[in-house]
């Protein structure tokens, strides 16, 4: 043992999700709760890289229509338009207001793609059993948990003017199915940050140093 | 070793994980459930985008106004049937492709029948259409036709056509020889009451002629029949006749938009119901449409060796004083193998009125009764149809003296004989007269003639003459003497007694006046008179019933 790093899974302890207690595991198989609040107690997340790519999977098949159907119709004195995200990112843009372009942009294109690329890298490389720098990969993690919210900006964009603009017959907007698609692939996105256990970047190193 | 150790010992006061029985061990993990409702759901909306994904089609139109690629819907009966993806110019920069996305239900209906249209707000004469355009933008609109072949390039309609296939009613076409003031959209009447309208106009074939469309609503257009005859409706019938001023006319509309009347003569029944799309002949007006027309027509061909002077284009063709046609053309032509000019004369017969008179059957047939005809001596003739004006026209006739003639063509036109002018007969009786006349010894007769006026001269130069002319002046002033005299004495007598005369009339117009005293008693004399006469009744009647009262007298009263 070159170091002296001890882990919990090393040590045979587990800890429970709910209350934190430390207790000693029974076995690789055995099926265990807290002795203390009763919950199931895992060494590691169940299944995290099974379900982790169920999530991805899913969201990337969500993604397609979030993109491709529209997300609102604006019907002003009687001309409806549809809009998809892309097309109000470049609408945004003809019309020269280039940071709500580049917000809606940031919010609804890039961090989701962004979010489930790094999902994926992560995922593979904790398959491959890979030692490629850990530690930037835990922090690629984090940045997926924390900017992963931030993709809900635009449902809440949507749900705030379907509320808003009811003028009648001068102008009203309504929610299209791509942003039902569009909030699934954020929801969805955020499940599987959460089902992926980051502890296994860092078990390939210390089951490679044992 | 010790911290381990120390560290171990820290752990055995960490209590036990309590184990549980294992549960039913599932080799497939529910997570995975989440991709395949992803999968499903994906798959679904690329089905339903599929399947409801319709054919694609082009629109030409002239201008692409109000149009915008992703914004315009293409609608019919205000249900969204697609919309338009691109628009673009034409290679030739004349017009505007319109590209549009139909839903997957247009595939059935749309053929090389349907027609395409915008729909914007338009101002007429007939009215204001489509200002709910004005709010929501153009959207294109369709008439989806009788089926026919499918087709998916269109050419756009600038204008909204006036007739849709969803239109109960008939189409019917008009015949006319020239436009008037119709006009697309120019109302049809029957009755006074608008029933459709001109739907289409445009030139003939042949370009002798205009052909209109025109559609009758239902329930009107069951009443076009075979015998109907339309007319032209248009503007105002200003008449001045023996009876009066008579003015006619429609509606106001149609005096702006000109229109189209339809209606059976009256002297005739209601036949068959007119078939849809019929064709008929469109009157200039009412009274050309009520007299008795026809339209079946045939031109031939005439020659004269003779003058035709007043002979008019337009001059009519008459058979037994019956009109059948009219003059065409009339032109020289040079018959280069006779070495002779010759009149060829264009005529326009209306040969219904042949088959009307019963000259019918197949066209050989025709063709044969047409020799035999020729073969009787049936010609045609110049004829002076006005003596002052010296108008002619062309007379058929038959002459059973005329030489005999064959029937020939010429331009796909029958070449009629014809024979020589009752005119050209007498202007050569004239003729021979003249030669007559001229033959006469007309210098002997004026030598002759000369003489005797010689003679007379010398006559009259003679002396016993001039003593004559004396004497006679002697006479006459011995007369005038006696007149003078006669005006000195008797004339102051005269004028007495024609005093006097005027006097005794004064008098007697005096006695005559109502007021005047002879007057009054004649008055009172004729009453006497006339009691006198009734007396005389009374006693003429006594005496009838009562003789005995002659000899008696008369008795007492009873």
């Amino acid at each position: 043992m070159s170091h002296d790093i001890k882990t919990a899974l090393n040590q045979g302890l587990v800890s429970c999700h709910s209350c934190h207690l430390l207790s000693r595991s029974a076995g690789p198989d055995a099926i265990m709760t807290c002795p203390r609040c009763g919950t199931r107690l895992h060494r590691r997340k169940p299944n995290s890289i099974k379900r982790t790519w169920a999530l991805v999977v899913a969201a990337f098949i969500f993604y397609i229509p979030a993109n491709v159907l529209p997300i609102t119709i604006v019907v002003s004195l009687g001309q409806a338009q549809s809009d998809t995200i892309m097309s109000g990112v470049i609408y945004f843009i003809h019309s020269g207001m280039w940071p709500i372009a580049l917000v809606i942009f940031v919010a609804s294109i890039f961090v989701p793609v962004l979010k489930l690329i790094i999902l994926v890298f992560l995922l593979i490389t904790v398959q491959r059993k890979s030692r490629w720098r850990p530690k930037d990969r835990t922090r690629l993690y984090r940045i997926t948990e924390v900017v992963g919210r931030w993709s809900m900006v635009d449902i809440f964009v949507v749900t705030i003017l379907v509320a808003l603009v009811k003028l009648g017959g001068l102008a009203s907007i309504q929610a299209q199915s791509g942003a039902v698609f569009f909030c699934a692939v954020v929801v969805i996105t955020l499940f599987a940050a959460m089902s992926f256990d980051p502890r296994l970047i860092w078990d390939t190193e210390e089951s490679l140093n044992e | 070793m010790s911290d381990s150790k120390k560290d171990v010992s820290d752990l055995n006061n960490v209590p036990e994980a309590e184990v549980r029985s294992r549960k039913r061990h599932f080799s497939f993990s529910i997570v995975w459930l989440v991709p395949l409702v992803a999968v499903l759901i994906g798959g679904w909306l690329v089905f339903k985008a599929l399947s409801e994904k319709g054919p694609e089609i082009t629109i030409t139109f002239k201008s692409a106004d109000g149009l915008e690629a992703g914004k315009t819907k293409i609608k019919y009966k205000d249900v969204q049937l697609g919309q338009v993806s691109a628009i673009k110019l034409s290679e030739d920069l004349s017009t505007v492709i319109v590209t549009a996305e139909l839903v997957k239900e247009a595939e059935n209906f749309i053929s090389v029948n349907t027609r395409f249209w915008v729909i914007r707000a338009r101002v007429g004469v007939s009215g204001v259409s489509g200002l709910g355009t004005l709010f929501s933008g153009a959207y294109i609109t369709l008439d989806p036709g009788k089926p026919g072949n499918t087709t998916h390039h269109f050419k756009g309609l600038e204008l909204p056509p006036l007739v849709t296939a969803d239109l109960p009613g008939s189409l019917f076409l008009l015949e006319a020889d020239n436009r008037g003031s119709l006009d697309i959209g120019s109302p049809v009447y029957y009755r006074k009451i608008q029933v459709g309208q001109v739907v289409e106009y445009r030139l003939a074939e042949d370009g002798h002629s205009i052909h209109f469309k025109v559609f009758i609503n239902a329930p009107y257009h069951a009443y076009v029949y075979q015998n109907t005859r339309f007319w032209n409706a248009s503007g105002i019938d200003f008449k001045l006749d023996t009876q009066g001023v008579r003015i006619d006319t429609e509606s106001l509309v149609s005096i702006m938009m000109g229109g189209i009347s339809f209606g059976i003569p009256q002297a005739e029944a209601p036949n068959t119901p007119a078939e849809p799309e019929a064709m008929f002949r469109l009157f200039r007006n009412m009274d050309e449409a009520k007299e008795r027309t026809y339209w079946l027509k045939s031109k031939s061909i005439l020659y004269f060796d003779e003058s035709v002077r007043g002979l008019d284009i337009g001059a009519p063709v008459e058979f037994w004083g019956i009109q059948m046609g009219q003059v065409l053309d009339v032109k020289l032509v040079f018959d280069s193998k006779k070495e002779d000019f010759r009149i060829r004369v264009v005529v326009e017969t209306e040969t219904e009125r042949f088959y009307e008179a019963g000259f019918i059957g197949n066209d050989v047939e025709r063709q044969q009764l047409f020799v035999n005809l020729l073969a009787r001596g049936f010609r045609a003739q110049l004829k002076t149809g006005n003596l002052l004006t010296g108008k002619q026209t062309i007379a058929l006739d038959f002459f059973p003296d005329a030489p005999p003639a064959t029937l020939t063509m010429e331009d796909g036109a029958a070449v009629f004989p014809t024979v020589p002018t009752p005119m050209e007969e007498i202007s050569t009786k004239f003729m021979n007269i003249l030669q007559k006349i001229d033959g006469l010894p007309i210098e002997q007769i004026g030598n002759d003639l000369r003489d005797t006026v010689h003679g007379a001269k010398q006559i009259a130069e003679s002396p016993e003459i001039l003593e004559s002319i004396k004497n006679l002046n002697a006479t006459l002033q011995e007369t005038r003497l006696l007149v003078s005299d006669l005006r000195t004495t008797v004339t102051p007598e005269i004028s007495a007694v024609l005093e006097e005369a005027r006097q005794s009339l004064d008098n007697a117009e005096q006695m005559l006046n109502a007021d005047a005293p002879l007057q009054v008693k004649m008055n009172t004399a004729l009453e006497e008179i006339g009691g006198a006469a009734r007396s005389m009744r009374l006693l003429m009647d006594y005496l009838e019933r009562h003789p005995e009262s002659l000899l008696r007298g008369k008795g007492p009263t009873e």
